[in-house]
């Protein structure tokens, strides 16, 4: 019973009271996120591979052999922040362009709002599923359309980079409304006020979006951007549905490089070491991300 | 010449709500309407209406002789003061100052001199660079208002500017607009729920109840001549007193009495009255018309004294007599009273206002 008294003794009972109800998430995160995190970094130490599971330690040489690696550092690490920019960009721009669209009263305003969020209802592997086969190259409704209009079809998923522009696609019409969804609240929230005296001061409707709407609305962006970024750059369930990285590896993103070298080549050890290299890349470009941005909204205010 | 025809002015909201009804005014070129009334009567409605933020439902707007119900509000050259400020909060005053003279691409040294000369008639000379929320509320609105005279527009429109400032500043702020008109001259239209401000700043006072126009008038009509017993109620502060009177004629005289009072029709209303003569009608008598034990004039009756104000420069009383309650301003505030004391009221019979009870507008 001492550690009971001890308890009692170093915390008031409100204290008490707190630590008891957070205690399930902790336990939880401990088991299922610090405890594997814990064994993925040993491993990125060892030499742990399937066929030799003697787990020897090699200090750093897992994380060199991924850092030397040219398919990481010239396919693997482009295509990552490529993707993370393009999809980033689009799915921004778009939906900015559907919320402005949404965020004036229209019949039906409503029905088409529910409509544009249906694709986030859609699982990431069923819309990549659903585009693999439009872009099919027998099968696919694109190469109809694209017969009938008189084009010539084409094989999109053995091309580089006609198959990485069907990824960034398929993120964006993931994605993008998403971002309209929150583009929208935060628009919604706007004091109206400010465009009143802009359209009285006989504001073009681009210097109101340039001048009022963007810089009023940039703390929404800076989140918005930050939070899709890190998302982005671990990618994994669209790409393996969609290319399994291929051609021949040529739009493998990091997720699928870490994935691949540990559960399809079985290297553990190596795949750990590319895992934590991911982690501690992406830890660092969010904090940079959110710098600069947070510096560019500070100073404009 | 940039007058203001409204004609027949109309805004529905949705099928229920009729906000501004049949709305007919003219507001002369260089003239200061104020337009008042309490929260809903259709006077900030109105007003945007003018601007172009609001549709109209029916009638017509005209200003300097053009019909703008269908232009946008950059087409119509009016300028806007918000209640809120409505300034752009992450640019600088100078650029808040600029941003209209911008968007018509005025050459940057025009509006440099435009604005110069705003600055100086506002005293903003020093706050230039600095951003909305570093400026205390005065001198938010003062940018507001320079944002307005530097695009030197046909019309002000202000929406309740002073609201958002504390009584001092609003006083101060409220005379800084009158300077203002005398330098810049211009049609302006000022809503405004507060009669001190409708009445110190207009040339003409528009009183506004469910979104119909009571009165139009310059102040002293307002206040004088009330067309209807709302006008008499809410022009004036304290508000007047009002007790139903039956008429009756006495010697030649008419006379208006309750149990409690008694009151001489002046000649000046004997006329109109005299078809109410043995019938009830509404009686208004402004607090500060009312004298404490004067010889002078006509008493009208006795009354008990149940609250004392005393505010150093007049006193206000409470008074009572029997189910009537009356309040009396302007008193003597070195006149020795006390609760409970019975005092003798009375008015100069001119100063008395009549009003139908049924329809309560103003008989005269």
């Amino acid at each position: 019973m001492s550690w009971r008294n001890a308890l009692r003794n170093s915390f008031g009972e409100q204290q008490r009271f707190m630590l008891l109800l957070i205690a399930p998430a902790v336990t939880l995160l401990v088991l299922f996120q610090a405890v594997p995190i814990f064994i993925g970094g040993s491993a990125s130490f060892r030499d742990w591979m399937l066929t030799n599971p003697k787990k020897t330690w090699v200090g750093l040489a897992q994380y060199i052999s991924v850092l030397t690696d040219p398919a990481f550092l010239e396919i693997v690490l482009p295509n990552t922040f490529l993707f993370m920019f393009a999809s980033v960009t689009i799915s921004l721009a778009f939906g900015m362009a559907l919320a402005l669209a949404l965020n004036r009263p229209f019949r039906a305003q409503k029905v088409v709002q529910t409509i544009l969020l249906l694709p986030l209802m859609v699982a990431p592997v069923i819309a990549a599923i659903m585009m693999r086969w439009m872009f099919n190259d027998q099968f696919g409704i694109v190469n109809v359309v694209l017969e009938t209009l008189g084009g010539e079809p084409r094989a999109w998923l053995v091309d580089r980079w006609s198959a990485f522009a069907i990824i960034v696609l398929t993120d964006c019409w993931l994605w993008i409304p998403w971002f309209a969804l929150l583009l929208l609240a935060g628009l919604q929230s706007l004091p109206k006020s400010p465009f009143e005296a802009a359209a009285i001061d006989g504001t073009t409707p681009w210097r109101v979006f340039r001048h009022l709407t963007v810089p009023m609305l940039r703390p929404v962006i800076i989140v918005c951007i930050v939070i899709r970024s890190i998302d982005a750059f671990r990618t994994f369930d669209i790409v393996w549905a969609l290319t399994g990285g291929g051609p021949a590896r040529q739009t493998e993103l990091f997720s699928i490089y870490a994935y691949e070298t540990a559960f399809v080549f079985l290297d553990f050890g190596k795949g750990s070491a590319a895992a934590i290299t991911g982690g501690l890349i992406i830890l660092v470009v969010g904090l940079l991300l959110y710098r600069i941005l947070d510096h560019v909204r500070k100073v404009s205010l | 010449m940039s007058e203001i025809v409204l004609t027949k002015l109309n805004k529905h909201y949705g099928g229920m709500h009729h906000a501004v009804r049949n709305i007919d005014l003219t507001i002369g070129d260089k003239e200061f309407i104020t337009l008042v009334g309490p929260s809903g009567c259709g006077k900030s409605t109105t007003l945007r209406m003018i601007a172009g933020l609001e549709e109209i439902t029916s009638g017509e707007i005209r200003i300097g002789g053009t019909l703008v119900n269908h232009l946008p509000p950059r087409d119509r050259d009016v300028a806007m003061v918000f209640q809120n400020y409505a300034l752009y909060q992450h640019m600088s005053v100078f650029d808040n100052l600029a941003f209209g003279l911008r968007n018509k691409k005025v050459p940057e040294a025009e509006i440099k001199k435009a604005i110069r000369n705003a600055a100086d008639i506002l005293g903003l000379g020093e706050l230039m660079q600095r951003k909305p929320r570093q400026l205390s509320g005065g001198q938010q609105q003062r940018v507001a208002l320079g944002r307005c005279i530097v695009r030197n527009p046909k019309v002000f429109l202000f929406d309740e500017p002073l609201s958002n400032l504390d009584a001092k500043l609003r006083i101060q702020m409220r005379v800084e607009i009158k300077r203002l008109r005398a330098r810049v001259p211009t049609t302006s239209v000022f809503v405004t729920h507060d009669q001190v401000e409708a009445m110190t700043l207009g040339d003409r006072v528009v009183v506004m109840k469910d979104g119909y126009i009571q009165q139009c008038g310059t102040p002293l009509q307002v206040y004088g001549e009330p067309a209807n017993k709302f006008v008499a109620g809410f022009i004036g502060s304290p508000s007047m007193n009002f007790f139903e009177v039956g008429i009756h004629a006495q010697d030649g005289e008419l006379i208006a009495q309750t149990p409690f009072l008694r009151a001489r029709v002046s000649e000046r209303y004997k006329a109109a009255l005299a078809a109410w003569n043995g019938r009830t009608v509404i009686l208004g008598v402004r607090p500060e018309h009312l004298r404490v034990n004067a010889s002078d004039v006509d008493p009208i009756g006795k009354v008990e004294i149940e609250v004392i104000e005393q505010l150093g420069s007049e006193i206000l009383l409470e008074t009572r007599a029997g189910d009537l309650s009356m309040t009396v301003a302007r008193v003597n505030p070195q006149l020795p009273v006390a609760a409970g004391d019975v005092i003798q009221l009375s008015v100069p019979s001119d100063q008395l206002h009549f009003f139908d009870p049924e329809t309560e507008s103003a008989i005269r």
